[in-house]
């Protein structure tokens, strides 16, 4: 469903200012609203429930977004909140956005260089729909791992 | 009611939005109550909302534009003279706007410049009333509007035509929505309901190009595009590649700017011509997926699956 196309309160017949004037109006009214219902829906807080990711549901997500893919290693982000798996010369990326999961892949050996930046991992995925993941990084999980190149425990 | 042809009596859209704030608010009330199915994540809703906001403000800029062309078309020449005040003239534009919808719809998934100006609708990982208006920003742009303007040509009065369009973006509301599962048998058959819905949503494979119906499922069904929503494939909300933040600019715009990327690294008219007007995913090489591809390796993974299962039934009896 797009194209809201031609509204009536576009169109031609009445006074320029008066036709802005209620188009300004009806913006204001409606961003107000707007934002009511945003203030509601965190209220609710009805979204998913999310919990770090373990060794079994970085799988299955992992499973569930590159089915044909085998899993050789798996790193996970300090918080719980990304995973990276690799899978042969390929660096399979999964992290958290609000209650839901993003998933890219790049080259392993590019990953393994991705700088370390206050505490996150930054790996450029070169797509305008999700240009860059950052992962944290912990003492006890630190980026790039550090047998790189070897199957890291999973 | 003075029915002008080529000024709306009224905004079906305008009338619907007190509709929409109470229906939003009383899904999250039912939610969080647990007297009905719905997820709202409170940033994700900022988006869907901001979108549609700024879709409202997209509108007001080229819908002027737009309806004059509609307009300079009527007056130029139409074939008919179609009274806006028959009966009949009202259930032949909603039949005619509505098998508009579906091609509109379906260009809109299955050739990339048109995605690009469809695919904010789709990347909520949520389904909900408040994805619902999640609108484009750049459907004027993309020239969609273009395949309304047979019906104006037609004889249909252009006043009739937004009228009509607006009357079936309102119906496509209220189907964004978990929390009905399915209507009597009757109504899932000849309508476009939540369920049938939800399926044009989903990113699984087995969902993917699937069911373009504005208010009326039957065109899906006549053209070979409806697929039925399954109770053990539950739907899994989103685009193939999911956005990688909230900012509704991305969402907005990021289909023209990987269009705008893919162009910059073309080095022959082909891949030109591929990257704009083929499908989705489309790549010189074949090293991106497309609807086509994902579906044939996800039956490639099912035909494996039902093999590996095959032995083991046979074990067992
Ligand atoms: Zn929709
Ligand atoms: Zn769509």
């Amino acid at each position: 469903m797009v194209d809201v196309g031609p509204r009536a309160t576009t169109l031609p017949g009445r006074g320029e200012g008066e036709h802005v004037n209620e188009t300004l109006l009806k913006l204001a009214v409606s961003a107000g609203l707007v934002a009511f219902m945003i203030v509601v829906a965190a209220w609710a807080r009805i979204a998913r429930p999310v919990a770090p990711l373990d060794d079994a549901s970085a799988r299955e997500l992992l499973a569930g977004e590159f089915p044909d893919r085998a899993i050789d290693s798996l790193w996970f982000a300090g918080d719980g909140a990304g995973v990276i798996g690799r899978s042969g010369e390929e660096a399979l990326i999964l992290y958290r956005l609000g209650d839901s999961w993003v998933a890219r892949t790049m080259p392993w050996r590019l990953a393994l260089v991705a700088p370390v930046l206050r505490g996150k991992v930054l790996l450029k995925l070169r797509d305008p729909a999700a240009p860059i993941a950052r992962l944290a990084v912990s003492g006890v999980n630190p980026w790039p791992p550090q047998t790189p190149g070897e199957a890291l425990a999973a | 009611m003075i029915l002008d042809p080529l000024k709306p009596a009224f905004d079906p859209v305008d009338l619907a939005v007190p509709v929409f704030v109470v229906t939003i608010v009383l899904e999250i009330i039912l939610a969080r109550l647990g007297k009905a199915k719905a997820v709202y994540e409170a940033k994700d809703t900022a988006t869907s909302l901001g979108m549609g906001l700024g879709s409202s403000v997209a509108g007001a800029i080229t819908g002027a534009a737009i309806f004059g062309v509609s307009i300079w078309v009527y007056q130029t020449y139409h074939l008919f003279e179609i009274p806006m005040t028959a009966w009949w003239a009202w259930v032949a534009v909603f039949f005619l706007e509505d098998l508009t919808y579906y091609w509109f719809h379906r260009l809109s998934h299955e050739r990339r410049f048109w995605w690009a100006s469809h695919v904010n609708h789709h990347t909520s990982q949520h389904y909900n009333l408040a994805t619902a208006l999640r609108q484009t920003w750049t459907g004027g742009i993309a020239g969609t509007w273009l395949l309304w303007l047979p019906l104006v040509f037609l004889g249909f009065p252009p006043a009739m035509v937004v009228i009509q369009k607006g009357i079936s973006l309102v119906y496509q509301y209220w189907i964004h929505t978990e929390a009905i599962r399915r209507f009597p048998a009757w109504f899932e058959a000849v309508f476009n309901t939540p369920s049938h819905h939800r399926v044009h949503h989903a990113r699984n494979p087995r969902y993917l190009d699937a069911n373009y119906a504005g208010i009326l499922i039957i065109w899906d069904r006549m053209f070979g595009t409806f697929i039925p929503e399954r109770d053990d494939e539950p739907c899994r909300y989103g685009v193939v590649h999911n956005l990688g933040d909230f900012n509704i600019f991305r969402v907005a715009f990021h289909e023209w700017m990987a269009i705008g990327k893919d162009l910059a690294g073309s080095r022959s008219l082909r891949e030109v011509v591929g990257y704009v007007l083929g499908p989705p995913g489309w790549s010189p090489d074949g090293s991106r997926d497309t609807s086509a591809t994902l579906k044939a390796k996800w039956r490639a993974r099912e035909e494996v699956n039902s093999k590996a299962v095959e032995p083991e039934q046979i074990a067992a009896e």
